[in-house]
């Protein structure tokens, strides 16, 4: 599903975020993405989304290899994906129900099918009441579940989840992270970048540790700090 | 085979510009503007202020032009015969008319001339001039040409006539006048084409403002797998919109100045009666929308291109 081959990333600055990274991940997975600030857990996800391309090795997402994509052909990449941020990412000007029918609109869903869907992936992350409401207007935790709805909406096989619970405070990311869970026990592999040592160690689920760019830790069932090394 | 550029780019259009999406990207654009409506504004004030005085400029060339060549058609050669009786007179007409670039030739009433004349000048003697023999005055024909520079070459062909005793033409005075309308006609085209660029330049400007503004927004759209198309065509749409809107604004303040510029004028200088740009309301209108339209267009392509990265 996702597969890197010696990757490195270096920065115009001369900063290497990534050194020599090999890494799969299979379908269905649930892993988390530790490290401090820097160790390049953004840049890897980056990478999946083709927001940046390695400088060396190879990968490929989805059977796609990235290194090679036209830019032409990201946003079809990225259809596949769904992208959870840890701000939000959503549209201001848009409110809930049009943010996510967004995410429709640009692979050219029929206005039957987007209403149908809002209204499952709404009622999915409990926000079928606020579905008029402006960004400005609900708090982070919506935010947050109205981003997953607008990311669940065309179905992704990936999904990715960059500190999706960095504003929240702890009861609301619990009940963020328990509903990525519910999404991967239906079948969507997710990737979650996180430094949330608590939500890691309590979910035990695979933790992928970098540190400066290098991959020191791969282990199932993993806790927070289990290898501090 | 790979496909060009060009091919990859009118396949993603045709695909983003289908029946389906394209009440959807209209509908955006009108969006757009709605939520932003303080950068719409903005952008549309710019647009109607460049474009007004983009107008008003090209309006004002127009008239120094028009007033310039309203001169040059004043002039008229005057020419004199000898002491050639009326038959005489008219065949001198008709070598006249024979000559190219000749609009027309009159024979002016000489009675009419003689009856000013004393009328002008009572005091005078006439029938002391050539002894009283009733009119003194010879034949004296209006010739009008096609094009004011054609005057002096056609003053020089009447003179070689026979009964043309004298072939007045003012040839330093429509050759100053000449020099004045090209100067003129240059420094409006001059500047008509500088404040078309620095009209265009503003107005990219307040559109990318406008678009800087939103910057994030459009991230977020390649994020969730827009193509730079879907992204492009509301834009463009918007920058269309605050186009033509400009422009109708444009439009209404230069026909209200216009309105009241002229009856100033009119007051003042009844002269100026030829200084018009000759531009109908219609053509006016036309011409601003046009200019608004495109440049709009053309402003929100190229500061889109900035933000998309393509």
């Amino acid at each position: 599903m996702i597969h890197l081959q010696q990757v490195s990333v270096q920065y115009p600055n001369g900063v290497w975020a990534l050194d020599e990274v090999s890494l799969s991940i299979c379908k269905g997975d649930f892993a988390f993405i530790v490290g401090a600030t820097g160790s390049g857990k953004s840049t890897l996800l980056r990478l999946i989304y083709r927001d940046l391309l390695p400088t060396t090795g190879t990968m490929a997402v989805e059977g796609e290899d990235v290194t090679t994509l036209k830019p032409s052909r990201v946003p079809y990449l990225r259809r596949k994906l769904g992208i959870v941020f840890q701000d939000y990412k959503l549209l201001p000007q848009k409110n809930v129900w049009e943010n996510v029918a967004y995410a429709l609109r640009v692979v050219g869903a029929h206005p039957r099918d987007i209403r149908r869907k809002i209204g499952d992936a709404l009622a999915l992350v409990g926000l079928t009441h606020r579905c008029d409401s402006f960004p400005n207007q609900m708090s982070g935790g919506e935010q947050q579940r109205a981003a997953i709805a607008r990311a669940l909406i065309n179905n992704p096989t990936i999904l990715l989840a960059d500190e999706p619970t960095g504003n929240l405070d702890p009861d609301t990311s619990w009940e963020i992270i328990q509903l990525l869970e519910h999404i991967n026990v239906r079948g969507t592999t997710v990737l979650v970048a996180s430094h949330d040592s608590q939500i890691v160690d309590r979910m035990k689920k695979r933790v992928i540790q970098l540190d400066a760019g290098h991959l020191v830790r791969d282990q199932h069932k993993g806790t927070y700090q289990h290898c501090e090394l | 085979m790979r496909d060009t550029w060009f091919e990859t780019n009118t396949r993603v259009l045709i695909n983003t510009v289908n029946f389906r999406n394209i009440e959807f990207l209209v509908q955006e654009a009108f969006t757009g503007i709605r939520r932003n409506g303080l950068m719409a504004f903005a952008s549309i004030s710019t647009i109607a202020l460049s474009l007004g005085v983009l107008g008003a400029f090209a309006l004002m060339a127009m008239g120094a032009n028009n007033f310039a060549q309203a001169q040059l058609g004043k002039f008229q050669i005057k020419v004199f015969t000898d002491k050639a009786d009326l038959a005489q007179a008219r065949a001198v007409r008709d070598r006249i008319l024979d000559i190219k670039r000749v609009k027309s030739a009159v024979i002016l009433n000489r009675d009419k001339e003689y009856a000013r004349l004393k009328s002008e000048h009572p005091n005078f003697d006439f029938a002391g001039v050539r002894g009283d023999r009733g009119n003194p005055l010879p034949y004296c024909l209006d010739v009008r040409v096609f094009e004011a520079s054609q005057t002096s070459d056609v003053a020089d062909k009447i003179r070689t006539i026979k009964h043309v005793h004298r072939v007045n033409e003012a040839r330093e005075h429509i050759n100053r006048v000449l020099a004045l309308a090209r100067v003129v006609k240059i420094a409006s085209y001059a500047g008509a084409a500088i404040l078309l660029i620095t009209t265009g330049f503003i107005i990219s400007n307040a559109i990318r403002l406008t678009l800087y503004a939103r910057r994030r927004e459009i991230r977020i759209m390649q994020l969730v797998g827009a193509t730079n198309w879907f992204i492009r065509v509301p834009l463009v749409i918007e920058g269309v919109i605050f186009g033509a809107v400009g422009a109708v604004a444009a439009y209404a303040m230069l026909r209200i100045g216009t309105i009241y510029l002229s009856r100033g004028v009119e007051r003042v200088a009844r002269f100026m009666d030829s200084f018009s740009s000759g531009a109908g309301p219609g053509e006016l209108a036309g011409a601003l929308l046009i200019v608004g339209i495109l440049i709009g267009a053309a402003g929100s392509c190229v500061s889109i291109r900035r933000f998309l990265h393509d």
